[in-house]
């Protein structure tokens, strides 16, 4: 069974199980709400090997035996568990869960677009600046990043609110990318295994003199946008 | 050049200092609490990183920086902003400052000690865990979980368990006695790490490049680093490990890509090693202190480039 986290109104997730469920895949969506309401919770690392069992309020149970692939689309903690800590040891009770899911994600065996990260449960979620300097490494053409003591570092870590003209995406082995951005398919893929990603959305916008340039990547992608071409992708990488 | 961030005086850091002194190597000190006077800015093109440094009037190229050593405190609490406002222009330079150098420091060719990312590993003990099994070490049975019942099963069967955090935070380890039978149930609302309490003797493991120094503690508490307080007793000494045990240590520390690291063992009177924990920013200057252990010096031989 292929795991779908994600959060409720996650269109993107939604999507994609439908398309997996299309091409064979067995699929189970498990939302935050469903994660924040499960009961019964053991994870255990020792001699043995590692176990994770999980039951969720539904009946269902979610196990590392039972998961052989995982599409993971919580960038953090489920946002339904987030609004039931409060108190003094709020913030406690954030950071012990967080090194929880962390652990119990890393735990799944089988594909994971993507694996868990301490910078971000469904991967590494990258300062600007570490997206510029990985473009540069992989030779993918960018636009020049500039910091300085000058600069608020809340304003940088804003991303663009527009979709970008032009999108890559780069699933296991496979670049899907637009027509205007296809022949930075290699980049593409040195991008990803450079970020030790293995689902990238990657996002490109065209300069004045008419070339386009890498302008962000995310861990995160609207994967609705990808279309067909990007389902197949998906479908290949947790097929048996 | 070596650049040194942090604040002079705290113990690792002056070490460091002054073993780069007798090395006679070429390093600038980046006075956390002087940030006022201190200014960076870099830029990433199609000609690569570059940019520059100004401490306190000296203007350094960030191309000339080779190696790092970082001892910085959260520059939210530095005393010198202790008056200043939220958002004042004091407070909005010195987080602008930071960030951009912490930027910097994510992506600097040449030794960084240690970079932030691969230090997140530390920020939950069972996702660490993991990756240390994959380096050949044992851990100590570990359960995670918000059932009372399994938590008394497990206790069933390891006799004496211990609970500590699941993350970095507030990671004193606690004997779970009968008396905390009682408020057992709490953990229905946050799952607790419970692990089963390995018999033995401490032992600290300083990894730096491929140099090691181990350091035995014997104590009388299940937590040597909180013994005092807890009305204990801990002796340190220098040890010599197996060198199966070396070469994991070592090899754990390159796979996490750390420089930089303190790793805790417990060596059981059978003479089997566990592996508790892997620290990327150790305070090294506790253990020097007490057997003489070169630890800075290699530090410092690591940072010059000599190792």
């Amino acid at each position: 069974m292929v795991l779908v986290l994600c959060e409720e109104g996650d269109l993107a997730a939604a999507w994609a199980a439908e398309r997996l469920r299309e091409r064979s895949i067995e699929v189970d969506v498990v939302t935050g709400a469903d994660l924040a309401a499960a009961g019964h919770l053991e994870h255990r690392i020792g001699v043995d090997g590692i176990t994770f069992e999980l039951a969720l309020a539904d009946g269902r149970q979610l196990s590392r035996a039972r998961v052989h692939g995982m599409l993971n689309r919580l960038s953090f903690l489920p946002s339904a568990w987030v609004r039931r800590l409060g108190g003094p040891d709020r913030d406690y009770a954030l950071q012990e869960s967080y090194a929880l899911y962390l652990s119990w994600l890393h735990a799944f065996e089988g594909p994971k677009l993507n694996a868990p990260t301490p910078q971000g449960l469904c991967g590494n979620w990258r300062h600007p600046s570490a997206w510029a300097a990985l473009a540069l490494q992989v030779d993918l053409p960018a636009k020049p990043y500039r910091q300085s003591s000058r600069d608020d570092p809340g304003v940088l870590w804003q991303g663009a609110m527009a979709p970008p003209p032009a999108a890559a995406y780069v699933v296991g082995e496979r670049v899907v990318a637009e027509p205007p951005v296809q022949a930075f398919a290699a980049p593409c893929r040195r991008l990803a295994a450079a970020a030790g990603a293995s689902l990238l959305g990657i996002d490109f916008a065209a300069g004045a003199d008419g070339h386009w340039h890498f302008t962000g990547a995310t861990v995160l992608p609207d994967l609705v946008r990808g279309g067909a071409p990007l389902a197949d992708a998906l479908a290949e990488v947790f097929r048996p | 050049m070596i650049l040194l961030c942090g604040i002079p005086s705290e113990s690792p850091l002056a070490m460091v200092a002054r073993e780069l002194d007798a090395l006679g190597a070429a390093y600038r000190v980046l006075n956390q609490r002087k940030v006022a006077a201190h200014d960076i800015a870099w830029q990433i093109d199609g000609a690569g990183l570059a940019g520059t440094l100004t401490l306190e009037g000296e203007t350094l190229s960030l191309a000339a920086i080779d190696a790092v050593y970082v001892r910085l405190m959260d520059d939210r609490f530095l005393p010198e902003l202790e008056e200043e406002p939220e958002g004042s222009p004091a407070r909005r330079h010195a987080r602008g400052f930071h960030d951009a150098l912490q930027r910097w420091l994510e992506i600097a060719p040449g030794r960084v000690v240690n970079r932030a990312e691969p230090q997140g590993s530390n920020g939950s003990k069972p996702y660490q865990a993991q990756l240390i099994q994959k380096y050949g070490l044992r851990i100590p049975e570990t359960l995670i979980t918000n059932d009372p019942d399994a938590v008394l099963a497990f206790r069933r069967q390891h006799g004496t368990i211990i609970y500590k955090s699941i993350s970095g935070v507030r990671s004193i380890v606690q004997a779970f006695a009968d008396e905390d039978v009682d408020r057992l149930d709490h953990i229905r609302w946050c799952p607790v790490q419970f692990q089963a309490l390995v018999p033995g003797t401490d032992v600290r493991v300083h990894v730096i490049g491929d140099e090691t120094f181990a350091t035995e503690i014997v104590s009388d508490k299940i937590d040597y680093r909180y013994a005092k307080r807890a009305g204990g007793s801990a002796e340190l000494r220098a040890t010599e490990l197996p060198s199966d045990i070396v070469e994991k240590c070592i090899a754990l520390t390159r796979g996490l890509d750390l420089a930089f690291v303190g790793i805790d063992l417990k060596r059981t009177p059978d003479g089997e090693f566990f592996c508790f924990e892997v620290n990327p920013s150790p305070a090294f200057s506790f253990y020097e202190a007490n057997t003489e252990q070169p630890i800075a010096r290699a530090v410092a031989r690591y940072l010059a480039g000599a190792t």
